[in-house]
């Protein structure tokens, strides 16, 4: 297609002409230049309806031009709900409507026009009930009015990426306004960054007069003189507590968008005024468009929007347009001025504006209509920083109000005024952002809170010149109802409608018609969706107000927010010997770890007959430095630690103040005030969050460091009889059993390998000693011990073992032998429970239970029929479905040829030689007996002390 | 038990004012307004009962109180516009797919009386029950999750553990490769789970309780509690003074602070709670994913968007106004699942309170003050428990009897040291 509509170069044009290149619309081949955006290329080749209307499908065409055109999503290179007025088109890019079947042009949901009586808002909500069993049918139905592009299927090869800035100005606009306290801000020596959404700095003075071009230059040369960080493409998306702003660039190379997350001393606001749709009967079809879209067509893009115009104006925007027609040699057969009581009653036309129909009664034929009937402030950034919107009648807008010492507001939303005094007003708002950004700066070096710096009052504050809204005729809905929401086709009509069905504030109007719900997000329909509620309750604009305004300000790519991917697989340093020696994979938490090497009956078999040795490296490790250590463990613990010798280790259980078991693990004293603490893999972050929340809140107090150092060691168990022999061949630690005993800890070298720590425990219920080597030797001592130990049967062994191994022990695992109610007594720590200690975490409540005998309770069980292993989960129960009971942990035990399990029970069922029924989730129950220990194997211990 | 079989009264709407294809078509042919769907009111100087908090369990208690129990002298207090609490801020997941006896049961009743609430409220809910499914990342999960359909299996409720293969059928979206940070193992599989229009809800609950003669009073603040000698005498409002035996606090996010005008303490601590909406795309995504392990639930409107939410907050806070954190983290989590969307794009964010008790459950029923109920600390379960918490606090009401469904969710529960164990299931399991 030729770009039959193309315009002679336009002095402020924003194409490259020198490029020409083809693209794709719809499967069919357009001509393009380098700077266009896809819809101005395809205007320039008469290409007038872009997109269907969500509900009846009607054919819309350019409204705004720019990133907020509702009438523009489409679909580029499989990308959905891409504004085509905004990305810029590229050679051989593949662009198609979204939604139109079988085709834009003849789109059969467009019957939905013909019923569109019967289609009121919410008429979903009043049909479809009867026959119920029809339901599953309608809901199908329904879903089929969903709008918008298809979700892409295959993975995403673009990247996306974040990054921090801290200015000490951050200016959110890059209009002659934004442009000018930028440049204010820099020159009183603030690091500023500028960040404007459009592809140009310039705002409206793109397509301002040669006068205003010659500003427009000027004022981009001192931006790049004062060394301002420009991001254009980007826009400021939201504003959190504490000036924490988020930033979407896009056009950076390489990446397809970016997130930057600036921590700004000040935020200047200046986004600029939207032009209003005006709100009348045939305001959707192709043909209508906002001054400021003909504007930016005309000069940015050199298109000629149409052969002959009509003009309704309500300001000096109206006027100029109308100017740039006759330039672009268009006719302009009729300027309407709504200043003296001109108006349009209706626009005609059925796939495109045939005609007008004027106040005067004339119908004058044309087949474009430009708007300019007022500004919309677009105040979502001031709101969301804490501001409020209110509304000025004379100047028919709503301007902000109420901004935090941190936050101000430049240029149009402010007030109107010559680009001088608007770039007046900036410079001194920019120089006193700059000011209070060095206050800001001052009190933050010294630990003052964000929220508590407040304006500086040591020097004086830059006099800010007045700048007010001008005053303005309102105008929002004309003497016909058109479409107020064009994105989700809601119309005046519809919103009266709801009000008079009792949806009578702008929140209920708005739920219940969706308007401003859609994608453009109530920037273009905001204050005329505020207007029909108005114009229906009878109340005012400003008693009606406005809705909530939400981040994001646009909307924002889920790849942006979400960044490269920081996911943290955690790995041993053993892991890589794990995987290329055939073990299961098994992913425990953030960690990936070996469930067997195979064979982990063979596995258990070994560690209760010679030697196994087990990658252990989850458990959590924190080194603890202190006087006050002690304390801290009396605290956290159930049981004592006071007395705790160096030398010694001893298992302790933490409950939170609820009583319910939080974690467990070893603790062991290495030095006078030098301990190592270990919790359970899946726990240790929540035990660090748990220690740091009592040493920063309740106990500052005292002296103690906790360092996590999970990570700094490799851990390996060594577990089974012959332990001891193979470990004495490694070491020179006195193994022997009176000069290391049970539940001892000793530091020194392994395999060569210095600043080891050793303790003497046993979860395997076998003779064990883990040994904990700065990781980065970890390797050295796993192949150490295999090598070493071949001829004493060792084996590698698996979570899966261990699991068993601990099992027949009877060693309760914390959140699967416990859940979110068990409180220690119900685990079986009644051993554990110290009351006669004068406080510690949970005590309250475990005082509370020992006094009560309505808790389930954590008793070992064996099925009457050995050969039956009941699946983890399965429900004990009585008198048929009454659940009175549950296994938590259940394998056979290769040590007995036995079933053997764990289960929490019901107290009138826990005593030993009980026989309960236990229910399996494939159909069927199994008998199970309660036994007299937890402990199945070895239930005294023997093994673990030999 | 209550149920609908109760005395039904009789219609009290105007002709013309029930919604029906019919009457759609009547309306679009004769261009004549529908009826309001309820009434402005003046505000009375007495009710039988006052239920503070224009909210969906506030609306459905009235609707009850008024359709099973002929109470109809009741006032609904609102103080800002009906739903505009959590009530319009949820992510409005329902399901029964419980961990505890008494929560299966409670939440399998809601399900049933959402499943008959379009007919019975003359008030399409649009109730979309395509399925819920909760991923299994590691076998802890698909532990728990056994655990959880064992006893949803023995209360009669449809859910089970399904394999890899058949998560990937439901969803072919999901990444179910194994090299995936959480590799998907399997899941929980409810099929009656789904979502509805939450909006709708309140609408119809409103609309059919107005019909029923229940004054709804928006924009009416509730200011204090007149308690004499340990019974409720009245209330006193932004527009005036009532008096009434009987004052329910259906309130969620200030449940403590109204409980406090009656001088009721209440275990609960406030937590916001974020959610976020994409643009919207065609259909793609029929079933409600949820992931414990990365705390995010997905599920896709019938307009097309899909709705994210997340747990609560770490920290208590009053706050609604969502946090950049939350936005980053849930579109990461999202798209560890669903590593196709990144070019979606996020176009709201939002949130909501939550009131959360220490044991992940309400609290319903009596208080020490005569006449004072309370149905607070609903913690993120309470838009899926509305109709049953209505049915039954209203059997309450009228009868003086608490219903044995909620008799383990009461006051003296913490007192007594008698908690219900929903924390597994309830805590993020949307």
């Amino acid at each position: 297609m030729t770009s039959s509509h193309r315009l002679p170069p336009q002095p402020g044009e924003v194409i490259d002409r020198a490029q020409r290149f083809t693209f794709r619309w719809n499967g069919r081949p357009y001509q393009a230049y380098a700077g266009d955006t896809i819809a101005s290329a395809l205007a320039a080749s008469g290409v007038r309806v872009l997109s269907r209307s969500l509900k009846y499908h009607r054919p819309r065409g350019l409204l705004s031009a720019d990133f907020n055109d509702p009438n523009c999503m489409v679909t580029a290179d499989g990308e959905p709900n891409v504004r085509a007025a905004h990305r810029l088109v590229s050679p051989g890019m593949s662009v198609s409507s979204q939604d139109t079947w079988p085709s834009l042009r003849f789109d059969v949901k467009a019957a939905n026009q013909l019923v569109g009586r019967f289609l009121g808002p919410g008429f979903y909500y009043k049909t479809f009930m009867r026959p119920q069993r029809l339901w599953p049918a309608y809901d199908k139905v329904l879903g089929r009015f969903s709008h918008g592009g298809y979700a892409p299927t295959a993975p995403d090869v673009d990247r996306y990426d974040q990054r921090y800035a801290h200015p000490d100005v951050l200016v959110a606009g890059g209009g002659p306004a934004g442009m000018a306290a930028a440049v204010a801000a820099a020159d009183a020596g603030a690091r500023v960054l500028l960040v404007d959404e459009e592809h140009h700095l310039g705002g409206h003075l793109r397509w301002a007069d040669a006068e205003g071009l010659e500003i427009l230059r000027e004022l981009r040369a001192a931006v790049q003189a004062a060394g301002i960080e420009v991001m254009t493409d980007s826009v400021v998306t939201g504003r959190y507590d504490g000036n924490w702003v988020s930033v979407l660039q896009r056009s950076v190379p390489g990446v397809r968008e970016r997130l930057v997350k600036a921590r700004a001393k000040h935020m200047i606001v200046a986004p600029g005024l939207i032009d209003r749709p005006y709100v009348v009967g045939g305001n959707d079809l192709p043909g209508v468009m906002l001054s400021t879209a003909v504007r930016r067509l005309v000069n940015l893009y050199a298109v000629k929007p149409g052969e002959r115009a009509v003009v309704l104006t309500a300001n000096t925007a109206g006027d100029a347009v109308a100017a740039d027609l006759g330039r672009a040699g268009v006719d302009v057969v009729r300027v309407l001025d709504a200043r003296q009581d001109e108006d349009v009653v209706r626009i005609v036309g059925r796939s495109a504006v045939r005609a007008v129909e004027c106040s005067d009664g004339a119908v004058v034929d044309c087949d474009l209509v430009v708007t300019a009937i007022g500004w919309t402030a677009p105040l979502t950034l001031a709101t969301v920083s804490g501001g409020r919107a209110e509304f000025r009648a004379e100047a028919a807008r709503f301007v902000p109000v109420g901004l935090p010492d941190d936050v101000s507001a430049v240029g149009g939303i402010v007030g109107d005024g010559s680009t001088d005094q608007l770039m007046e007003h900036a410079t001194a708002v920019g120089r006193e952002a700059a000011r209070r950004a060095s206050h800001r700066a001052v009190a933050l070096a010294a630990g003052v809170p964000h929220a508590r710096v407040t304006a500086p009052a040591d020097t004086p504050a830059v006099a800010i010149p007045d700048l007010r809204p001008a005053a303005h005729p309102m105008l929002s809905l004309g003497r016909t109802d058109g479409i107020v929401d064009f994105s989700e086709d809601v119309s005046a009509k519809d919103l009266k409608s709801a009000v008079r069905e009792g949806y009578d504030s702008i929140e209920l109007a708005k739920r219940y018609t969706t308007a401003t719900m859609g994608p453009s997000q109530g920037k273009l329909e905001g204050v005329n969706s505020i207007a029909a509620v108005a114009a229906a309750t009878g109340a005012g604009l400003a008693e009606t107000g406005t809705t909530t305004g939400r981040p994001p300000y646009v909307p924002v790519s889920l790849g942006a927010l979400a960044g490269r991917s920081h996911q943290l697989l955690r790995r041993s340093p053993l892991q890589g010997w794990h995987d290329s020696h055939g073990a299961a994979p098994l992913y425990a938490g953030s960690w990936v770890r070996p469930d067997h090497y195979g064979d982990p009956a063979a596995e258990v078999q070994a560690v209760r007959d010679a030697v196994g040795i087990i990658d252990v490296t989850p458990l959590g490790k924190f080194d603890l430095r202190g006087p006050d250590v002690p304390d801290l463990l009396e605290l956290l613990y159930i049981n004592k630690w006071r007395k705790l010798g160096v030398g010694s280790v001893r298992y302790g259980v933490m409950c939170a103040e609820d009583g319910v078991v939080l974690d467990d693990g070893v603790t062991g004293r290495l030095g006078p005030e030098h301990y190592l603490m270990t919790t359970t893999s899946s726990g240790a972050e929540a035990t660090y969050d748990w220690m740091e929340r009592w040493l920063q809140t309740e106990r500052r107090q005292w002296r103690v460091h906790v360092t996590p150092v999970t990570s700094n060691y490799a851990s390996i168990n060594v577990a089974g009889p012959r332990s001891r022999e193979l470990l004495a061949r490694l070491t020179d630690l006195d193994l022997a059993p009176d000069a290391f005993r049970y539940m001892q800890v000793r530091t020194g070298a392994v395999a060569g390998i210095a600043d080891c720590v050793v303790w003497r425990i046993g979860f395997t219920g076998e003779l064990s000693f883990e040994v904990h080597v700065p990781a980065g030797h970890g390797l050295h001592v796993w192949k150490a011990l295999l090598a070493t130990g071949s001829d004493l049967g060792i084996r590698p062994f698996g979570i899966e073992a261990q699991r068993i191994l601990r099992l027949e022990k009877g060693h309760l695992i914390v959140g699967q032998d416990t859940d979110g109610l068990t409180q220690a007594y119900g685990a079986g720590l009644d051993w554990a429970v110290k009351l006669d200690k004068p406080d510690f975490a949970g005590k309250p409540e475990l005082v509370w239970q020992q006094m009560r005998d309505d808790y389930l309770r954590l008793v070992g069980l064996q099925p009457v029929d050995g050969a039956v292993v009941p699946p983890e989960a399965s429900q004990i129960v009585e008198d048929g479905t009454r659940i009175v009971g549950r296994i938590t942990s259940s394998r056979m035990s290769p040590t007995l040829g036995h079933a053997v399990c764990l289960g929490l029970l019901a107290p009138h069922l826990s005593s030993a030689g009980t026989t309960v029924t236990v229910r399996l989730p494939g159909g069927g129950s199994i008998q199970a007996r309660v036994m007299p220990e937890l402990a199945h194997v070895d239930p005294e211990g023997v093994r673990l002390r030999g | 038990m209550a149920t609908a079989s109760h005395q039904r009264q009789r219609s009290r709407r105007r002709p013309g004012a029930r919604f029906s294809a019919f009457g759609l078509l009547r309306q679009g042919l004769t261009r004549a307004d529908w009826p309001r769907v309820w009434r402005h009111r003046d505000l009375a100087g007495s009710y039988d009962a006052v239920i503070v908090g224009g909210g969906v369990h506030g609306l459905a208690t009235a609707y009850y109180l008024a359709k099973n129990h002929g109470m109809h002298n009741i006032a609904v207090l609102e103080k800002s516009y009906l739903g505009s609490g959590g009530s319009g801020r949820n992510t409005a997941i329902i399901r029964s797919n419980y961990l505890t006896p008494e929560g299966v049961r409670f939440y399998d009743r809601s399900v049933r009386l959402y499943e008959e609430l379009a007919c019975d409220l003359n008030f399409n809910v649009m109730f979309s029950q395509r399925g819920h499914l909760t991923l299994a990342h590691n076998d802890s999960s698909l532990r728990t999750m056994r655990w959880r359909a064992e006893v949803n299996s023995l209360e009669g409720v449809d859910s089970r553990v399904i394999d890899a293969t058949e998560v990937a059928r439901l969803v072919p979206q999901l990444d179910m490769s194994e090299h995936a940070h959480h590799p998907i193992l399997g899941g929980l599989y409810h099929p009656p789970g789904g979502i509805i229009r939450h909006d709708a809800v309140v609408w119809g609950y409103a609309r059919a309780a107005d019909a029923l003669g229940v004054h709804l009073h928006q924009g009416t603040e509730l200011t204090g509690i007149d308690v004499v000698d340990g019974a409720v005498r009245g209330v006193q409002t932004n527009r005036g003074t009532i008096s009434t035996p009987v004052v329910v606090n259906c309130t969620a996010g200030w449940a403590s602070v109204i409980a406090d005008m009656a001088g009721v303490g209440l275990p609960i601590t406030t937590f916001p709670l974020q959610a976020a909406v994409t643009e919207p795309v065609r259909p793609f995504l029929d079933t409600v994913v949820v992931s414990g392990s990365l705390h995010v639930y997905v599920s896709q409107t019938a307009r097309g968007e899909l709705v994210f939410g997340a747990a609560v907050d770490p920290f208590p806070s009053y706050s609604m106004r969502g946090s950049l954190q939350f936005t980053e983290s849930v579109a990461g989590h999202v798209l560890e699942l669903m590593p196709a969307l990144s070019q979606l794009r996020m176009l709201r964010q939002w949130a909501g309170l939550c009131d959360m008790t220490p044991d992940f459950s309400p609290v319903m029923g009596i208080t020490p003050v005569d006449g004072f109920y309370v149905d607070v600390g609903w913690g993120t379960y309470g838009f899926k428990a509305a109709p049953v918490a209505g049915e039954t606090m209203a059997e309450l009401i009228a009868t003086g009897k608490t219903p044995d469904m909620i008799a383990g969710f009461d006051l003296a529960r913490f007192a007594d040291g008698r908690l219900v164990g929903e924390r597994g299931a309830a805590a993020v399991g949307h």
